[in-house]
């Protein structure tokens, strides 16, 4: 008798639960007859299965052949570049009071800094340029440049859920603080020509050279983003020595001097680091007015050429363990 | 047409002993190379168009490593899959957010990471804000969302994927009851317009009613391939006998008797059982010693885990006096009164009020249609008709 009451009180209790139980109960205890032929007519002929795309996945290789269909890949998902890169930029911002304004606030004050230490505590040879505009001009790239490869080394680790629970190409990651990046250039640009028109530094076409410069600075920071980003996946070495390694790089660059500082019989060495080449030509052609000189744009094309395959191919390859190690 | 074709895949995983980190260099020399693990071995199957395919087993046996070589999230180390058409992947449906973003914000940027396009999800946005019922809400950063209201925003993106093929794993784990009726309903929809669907779950109900075919998986081998009915009988017996193992060593060590079956069955060999029609309940056992006034218990839960009812040994004057050996107990029950579906099973042994053995879930009973039955139980009934007006 004890058991009966026992069970009566359960029961009792399992009657007291809200209605929304009840109804999901019900549906698992009614199961859908699938056979009917009522369903059967509602299945459409299937229109959609004439283009249906074929996929082949098979265990990963280091191989050339991945950069192609990675990057068909890539065009499927060119949405999800724009507007990753777009939420990047409007995240940056959010809950700042300041907002857009520090795209530009940025390179201010560190060529106010650059400006004090280098005319007042120091010299530096400009050869007759304004030492702001000068620094400026130099500054602009750099900051492109170090600001794509920090932000994109620690974006795949940033958020490990995207990496082990959706697929999407990796490499929209890294390549989305590029173009992030590559608007602050663009919004510090029209500083640049701000303090060219105040300091009354002649405008001249060759400053046309910049566009096809930014480009090859580009293609040198994606590829080395691309590389280090994935390697960060495995080793976290890599995030903690990228601060102080472009701190040091910096430096080894002409931002704060000029090349013609550069003792003349090292120049070669120097400018076998296609950031010092880009650099330096993109401060020639804006501030200089003079042609850049093409064996070293050239010389530079063809790392960027030669680097970017192989970065891809990288990324690609350690892409499809990515989940697994993180 | 066949949608998924999977050839001989397996999945290798390192096992890191040294936390997480790769080996530091310098102990790298002295260290033992570290351990392997096969999440997949030598796994093959097809599933057609318009096929639901389940897949069940234990943690651990594979099933999410399957999903996540098909989404592409991770490769295989062996083998060769081949996909017909467009596959979406529902592994959490809301992991993509971003906290700081707004709700429209994040539909686009979740949207596009399944793969949609902006002009596509431009013209399922009103759709798709109605659907998750966070209203005005959706101006606002995702990071104020109450967790309900994340995750109906996440499954709202999700139901309007277009895919070819969807794959779904434990999604209805997530959310309350109305949220998970929803997403039944969706999937149900989907099923109509003879979509092809992977999902995997531990909930063998919900299987059992989206699913034609089942696949069972044990450590990352296929067990067995087939209705999905028989699989997740298959599925249940493997509980059983992987618990009886682990009874034998430790939990039941002390224990004066163990289970070693349970089974039900329709009195007649030719029929299944069914709600309304007689069934036999036939439970082994092994003693090793006297269990007095032993009382052996087969209760019966609901899906919901809800105690149904119980077949007992009890009487009045309580149990009797169970001997050493093996034996059998049969429960004849002349009539099942519950509605049909699927039942969960414990099995319980006591003596003199004290529980001795005790085997939790060890099997479920399956009760098909018969009479017609609404709400929970069918009660035996006749009728009769009297017009009363004529006898006037």
């Amino acid at each position: 008798m004890g058991e009966l009451s026992r069970v009566a009180w359960k029961f009792a209790n399992r009657m007291s639960i809200p209605p929304e139980t009840e109804t999901a109960s019900q549906i698992s205890n009614h199961p859908v007859d699938r056979a009917s032929p009522q369903n059967q007519q509602e299945i459409s002929p299937s229109i959609r299965s004439a283009e249906r795309p074929i996929k082949i996945i098979r265990p990963p290789s280091f191989s050339l052949a991945t950069i192609s269909t990675g990057l068909r890949t890539l065009a499927q998902y060119s949405d999800l570049l724009y507007t990753l890169s777009l939420f990047r930029l409007s995240v940056r911002y959010k809950q700042s009071a300041l907002g857009w304004t520090w795209a530009a606030l940025q390179p201010l004050a560190l060529m106010g800094i650059y400006t004090i230490i280098f005319t007042r505590v120091t010299m530096v040879a400009t050869g007759g340029t304004p030492y702001p505009v000068f620094v400026f001009s130099g500054l602009l790239p750099w900051i492109f440049f170090s600001s794509t490869i920090s932000n994109a080394v620690n974006g795949l680790v940033l958020y490990p859920n995207l990496l082990t629970k959706m697929y999407f190409p990796r490499e929209i990651i890294p390549l989305s603080y590029l173009v992030a990046s590559f608007t602050d250039f663009c919004i510090a640009s029209v500083i640049l020509s701000g303090l060219m028109l105040y300091y009354r530094v002649p405008l001249t076409w060759h400053m046309l050279y910049a566009l096809p410069i930014v480009l090859i600075l580009a293609g040198f920071a994606a590829s080395i983003s691309l590389f280090f980003s994935a390697l960060q996946v495995r080793f976290r070495d890599v995030g903690l020595a990228m601060p102080f390694l472009l701190q040091i790089w910096m430096f080894t660059v002409p931002v704060v001097y000029s090349l013609q500082a550069v003792p003349a019989r090292y120049r070669t060495l120097y400018l076998l680091d296609p950031a010092a080449g880009l650099i330096e030509s993109f401060r020639r052609v804006v501030i200089n007015g003079v042609a850049p000189d093409l064996g070293t744009l050239a010389f530079c094309g063809a790392i960027v050429l030669a680097s970017l395959p192989i970065a891809y191919a990288f990324f690609k390859s350690s892409e499809s363990t990515m989940a697994d190690v993180i | 047409m066949i949608d998924l074709k999977f050839d001989g895949v397996s999945k290798k995983y390192k096992i890191r002993t040294n936390g997480d980190s790769p080996k530091r260099w310098y102990a790298r020399r002295f260290a033992k190379r570290s351990g392997q693990m096969w999440a997949l071995r030598d796994v093959s199957f097809r599933v057609n168009e318009g096929e639901a395919l389940g897949i069940v087993g234990h943690n651990g046996a594979g099933k999410t490593t399957i999903l996540k070589i098909l989404a592409g999230i991770t490769t295989p180390t062996t083998g060769e899959i081949t996909i017909r058409g467009r596959l979406a992947a529902l592994v959490e449906v809301s992991s993509g957010f971003h906290p700081e973003l707004t709700g429209i914000e994040n539909v686009y940027l979740h949207g596009a990471m399944l793969g949609m396009r902006r002009s596509e999800i431009r013209k399922k946005l009103e759709s798709i804000i109605e659907f998750s019922g966070v209203g005005r809400y959706i101006e606002v950063p995702v990071k104020r969302y109450s967790s309900g209201m994340y995750v109906r925003l996440g499954f709202a993106i999700a139901a309007h994927l277009d895919p070819d093929i969807l794959l779904l794993d434990e999604v209805l784990a997530v959310g309350d009851a109305a949220f998970q009726a929803k997403c039944l309903e969706r999937i149900a929809e989907l099923r109509k317009q003879n979509r092809t669907i992977v999902f995997i779950s531990h909930d063998l109900a919900a299987v059992h009613r989206l699913c034609d075919r089942a696949l069972l998986l044990n450590h990352g081998s296929i067990l067995s391939d087939g209705p999905a009915r028989q699989v997740i009988d298959e599925y249940q017996q493997l509980t059983f006998a992987d618990q009886g193992i682990n009874a034998d060593q430790d939990g039941e060590k002390g224990s004066p008797a163990q289970f070693t079956g349970i089974s039900f069955s329709s009195p007649d060999p030719l029929e299944t059982i069914r709600t309304g029609y007689p069934m036999v309940a036939r439970l082994s056992y092994k003693a090793s010693k006297d269990v007095p006034d032993a009382v052996f218990r087969v209760s019966i839960y609901w899906p919901s885990g809800y105690l149904c009812a119980q077949l007992t040994t009890e009487t009045t004057s309580g149990g009797f006096m169970l001997e050493p050996g093996s034996g059998v107990i049969d429960f004849q029950c002349p009539m099942v009164p519950v509605v049909p579906g699927l039942y969960r099973i414990d099995l319980t042994l006591e003596s003199k009020g004290q529980e001795v053995a005790l085997r939790q879930r060890c099997a479920t009973l399956r009760v098909e249609p018969g009479k017609i039955a609404y709400g929970d139980f069918h009660i035996d009934n006749t009728w009769t008709i009297t017009d009363t007006a004529s006898t006037r």
